[in-house]
């Protein structure tokens, strides 16, 4: 383990940025002491060590931000982020929640990574990705700031991910002009996606419509080791102990992996054939050793008959759109343009 | 600054990435051959500082693994401070103090102490695991100052800002929206109208609309109603030019302030990490003497003075310098504070002793009347828990007094602010932060939960942040004294006026954390940790903040060691 941890650390360090290498390594450094071997988790470190930044309703950069509690017996809060329109310089308390303007306007329900641990929707990494999302597809982003693993394991995520949804869906300030409906996309990168994906199925089961499914680096996985997994684990900035670990937090006790959460089109995943599923976009880091189960999970929306375009990056490592420093970044900022703009 | 890195919250010098990655490389190689035990010691035995400065952050950790000497190895090895227990709260205007359990008498003694307290207020483990204070922001310039206080306040660009403490400030608004509800929405658009029409000096139309405001808030449940009606208060008073007579006894606002103590953590926050920067700097010294710029009741230094007496190798002789205002029947409020506080010393062994000193205002104050002794003899700290913002009120005030805590040659200052920009140049934006505020302010206090404060306390607080939103609403030039700034405009102050930070770390955070867990809407309160500086917030909002500063290098006192001394850049 000792050598060749050498080995691992100059082949990351050839494929990213030196600051996105940084970042990610110190994540790695940082995640690694808060888990604990006995399951539990460092909560308060972990609150410490990350790096949040407060909504702002002074508008940067062409957008404002602010927080919005959904639910306050479980304190859900949501981070909402929206263009400025320019009139007014400074948005006053009535312009936060006015309508949208426009005929149609897309509305981004953001879920953050972070393993299902980590990371909040006021996570400075989060926050800057929204605010990109916002000028990439001209919409609104409403980031949920789920309840996160080990202390709440599934389905608390999912659940706040679904009371998020139907916030978001009945809000009358969000209403595209052309028909008077919330034109609602989900993305979510790691756990982020995952969420995406069981958010979507109780989207369709209760009859509200979801246009589209954005997946970046989506959190799957299951009992079986996969080729992937066992070629890179260790080379690129995560381990299969360290999901392991995550999947365990999250899972209710006594569960493996192929329980559906984690492994949507395993043995225990359930059938979409037939189901109004939104269609979707996955993108998959190919350094990233999770991919065989993001592949499988491609494959399993396509087996169903449903839409899904799927966005391989070859020398892609996780993470690679916190920064905007390479090209993964950019082919990534434009499918999703893409994505939420085919519909018009 | 490595850019891209700073707008996520991290501080790398471009210069210094190289270096870093490579501490990261060792980090990962030592975190690989090491047990268990080391990697479990970094996480609950070290303190974290300021994880912003990427570099230090990571060298520290390099050191705790790696210790340069075996001198400092066994400072270190602090046995790992894992959640102690919580039991329910008592009242807690007395909390008690525990030392970790990793010294035999004090272990002993906490025994008679501990009164099933809800956390402990441990000293840092050693000189070793203290950082020396922040080398990158405060060396720089002024203006680059500015720049990287805007990482703090970190909005993800931030226009550099070149004019003045006022521009920092205006950058960043934090709002969290309370109250979606239809009449709640209608409330604050009135309110905000009426504050429109008193900037543009319409007031009949101002003198319409606050009297709306009056029928909306009728229809309105909880925090909105009631903060609805002290803006709509403070507005009339403003329109109509009846102002508050300042003639309320100070004693009566102290007792405001005691139930609002009570009936959120925001005071015990700060009592509880001012002390823990004053625990930490008076480590080693045998003589330490506390001014604390506004007394009151005396309600901060009882735990202070419990975790001093706890300390291994016995108590310092302690001495405690209250000021306060005079009080109008010329009763010696503060004489009466300092006996208290004696007699407490007596029961726990501690080495008292107190001089209280009446001043009209802070800025009154000469340091050669406090009768200081030289650093060699004792180590000072200076105390503001919300005296600082209303200095800003006359001018010229502000400077005086920083200019006297440096002749007071203090080891440490804690200033506890609220974080809020309410003294901005324009009546409409001041009244509009406020109104966010206050509103979360409020919110916070009618949380539900375990155990919700007591109608008498949650009066009395309310009554407590209504006469602060009169003020900030209401009056103007010297009467206005809740001239409320942010912590970035503090930084900026207090850096120009020649004090470094003084990091506050990882345990102050946890055991802040912790103590929140027991107030009511627990899960609502959030501490933050800011380049040093702690938070407590209200979910998102951060409402009040806790800095700790010292001087900078060519006035540090002799000290205990050299790694506690500031690096001048």
């Amino acid at each position: 383990m000792a050598g060749s941890n050498e080995v691992n650390l100059s082949e990351s360090k050839r494929v990213v940025p030196l600051n996105t290498w940084i970042l990610i390594s110190n994540f790695k450094l940082a995640y690694n002491l808060l888990r604990r071997p006995d399951g539990t988790f460092n909560r308060h470190l972990a609150e410490f060590l990350d790096r949040k930044v407060p909504a702002n309703a002074n508008p940067v950069e062409g957008v404002f931000s602010f927080d919005v509690i959904i639910d306050r017996s479980t304190s859900l809060l949501s981070r909402i982020y929206r263009p400025a329109t320019g009139e007014e310089a400074l948005p006053s308390i009535m312009e936060l929640e006015k309508p949208v303007t426009g005929d149609i306007v897309p509305v981004i329900l953001f879920f953050h990574g972070g393993s299902f641990a980590h990371s909040s929707a006021n996570s400075a990494i989060y926050d800057t990705l929204c605010r990109r999302l916002v000028g990439i597809c001209k919409a609104v982003v409403v980031s949920v700031n789920y309840r996160r693993a080990p202390e709440n394991p599934y389905p608390c995520a999912y659940d706040d991910g679904w009371a998020a949804l139907k916030w978001v869906n009945s809000r009358p300030w969000l209403k595209s002009e052309e028909d008077s409906k919330v034109h609602i996309y989900m993305v979510g990168d790691s756990s982020g996606g995952n969420i995406v994906h069981n958010v979507a199925l109780k989207a369709v089961e209760s009859g509200i419509e979801v246009l589209g499914n954005i997946l970046l680096n989506p959190m799957f996985g299951g009992q079986e080791r996969t080729e992937s997994e066992k070629r890179l684990d260790g080379k690129y900035f995560v381990t299969i102990q360290d999901r392991d670990w995550y999947w365990r937090a999250f899972l209710p006790e006594g569960e493996d992996r192929d329980h559906a959460a984690c492994n949507p089109f395993g043995p225990n995943g359930k059938s979409l054939v037939g189901m109004k599923f939104p269609k979707s976009l996955v993108v998959v880091a190919g350094l990233d050793l999770v991919q065989d189960w993001q592949l499988a999970y491609v494959e399993g929306l396509k087996k169903a008959g449903q839409e899904v375009r799927h966005l391989y990056l070859d020398k892609a490592t996780i993470g690679f759109y916190l920064l905007p420093n390479n090209d993964h970044f950019y082919t990534v900022m434009d499918e999703i343009s893409n994505f939420v703009s085919s519909n018009c | 600054m490595d850019e891209l890195l700073a707008v996520l919250g991290y501080n790398v010098r471009s210069s210094d990435m190289v270096d870093v990655a490579q501490k990261l490389e060792q980090l990962e190689m030592v975190m690989g051959n090491a047990q268990e035990d080391g990697i479990s010691h970094l996480s609950s035995g070290t303190v974290h500082y300021n994880p912003s400065d990427l570099s230090g952050w990571v060298q520290s950790m390099l050191t705790e693994l790696n210790p340069p000497s075996s001198a400092f190895a066994s400072s270190s090895q602090q046995t790992p401070i894992d959640d102690p227990l919580l039991a329910p709260s008592e009242s807690s205007t007395i909390t008690t103090l525990d030392f970790s359990g990793s010294r035999q008498q004090s272990e002993h003694q906490s025994r008679i102490y501990n009164d099933n307290s809800d956390y402990d207020l441990s000293a840092i483990p050693g000189v070793a695991v203290y950082r020396r204070p922040d080398q990158q922001g405060d060396g720089e310039k002024s203006s680059k100052r500015m720049k990287t206080a805007s990482s703090s306040s970190s909005s993800s660009t931030q226009q550099v800002q070149e004019n003045g403490l006022a521009s920092v400030a205006e950058s960043t608004r934090p709002v969290v929206v309370v109250d979606s509800q239809e009449t709640g929405v209608r409330l604050v658009h009135t309110l905000m109208a009426c504050a429109d029409a008193v900037q543009q000096d319409n007031m009949k139309l101002a003198d319409a609309l606050v009297k709306h405001i009056g029928l909306l808030a009728a229809s309105q449940a909880g925090a909105m109603r009631k903060v609805a009606t002290y803006f709509a208060e403070a507005l009339a008073r403003r329109i109509y030019r009846i102002y508050p007579q300042d003639s309320l006894e100070s004693s009566y606002s102290d007792i405001l302030q005691m139930h609002f103590y009570e009936a959120c953590p925001y005071l015990k926050f700060a009592h509880f990490t001012a002390n823990q920067a004053i625990l930490e700097a008076f480590a080693g010294a045998n003589r330490v003497h506390v001014i604390d710029f506004g007394l009151k009741q005396g309600m901060q230094w009882p735990a202070l003075m419990q975790a001093l007496a706890l300390r291994p190798g016995g108590p310092p002789s302690f001495r405690l310098t209250g000021i306060g205002p005079p009080q109008p029947d010329n009763t010696d409020a503060l004489q009466q504070v300092g006996w208290k506080l004696a007699q407490l010393a007596e029961t726990i062994g501690v080495e008292f002793e107190f001089r209280g000193f009446v001043a009209n205002s802070l800025a009154d104050l000469e340091p050669s009347m406090l009768q200081i002794r030289p650093p060699e003899v004792e180590a000072v700290a200076v105390n503001s828990v919300l005296e600082l913002h209303r200095l800003l009120a006359r001018p010229g005030a502000i400077e005086k007094v920083l200019s006297s805590i440096k002749a007071m040659k203090p080891k440490i200052v804690t200033v506890v602010e609220q974080e809020a920009s309410h003294n901005g140049p324009v009546f409409l934006d001041r009244f509009t932060e406020a109104l966010h505020y206050y509103s979360n302010l409020f919110d916070s206090l009618e949380g539900c939960g375990v155990s919700p404060p007591s109608s008498q306390d949650l009066m009395m607080s309310e009554i407590y942040l209504g006469r602060q939103i009169c003020n900030v609403v209401a009056c103007e030039g010297a009467e206005r004294v809740e001239r409320h700034e942010t912590l970035s405009q503090w930084r900026s102050r207090m850096g120009s006026a020649g004090f470094d930070p003084v990091h506050l770390g990882s345990n102050a955070f946890k055991q802040a954390s912790m103590l929140l867990a027991l107030f009511a809407g627990g899960d609502g309160y959030r501490v933050e940790e800011n380049n040093g500086c702690l938070m407590l917030g209200w979910h998102t909002r951060p409402l009040i903040a806790t800095s700790a500063w010292q001087l900078n290098s060519n006035f540090n006192p002799t000290s205990t060691s050299a790694s506690t001394s500031a690096h001048s850049q």
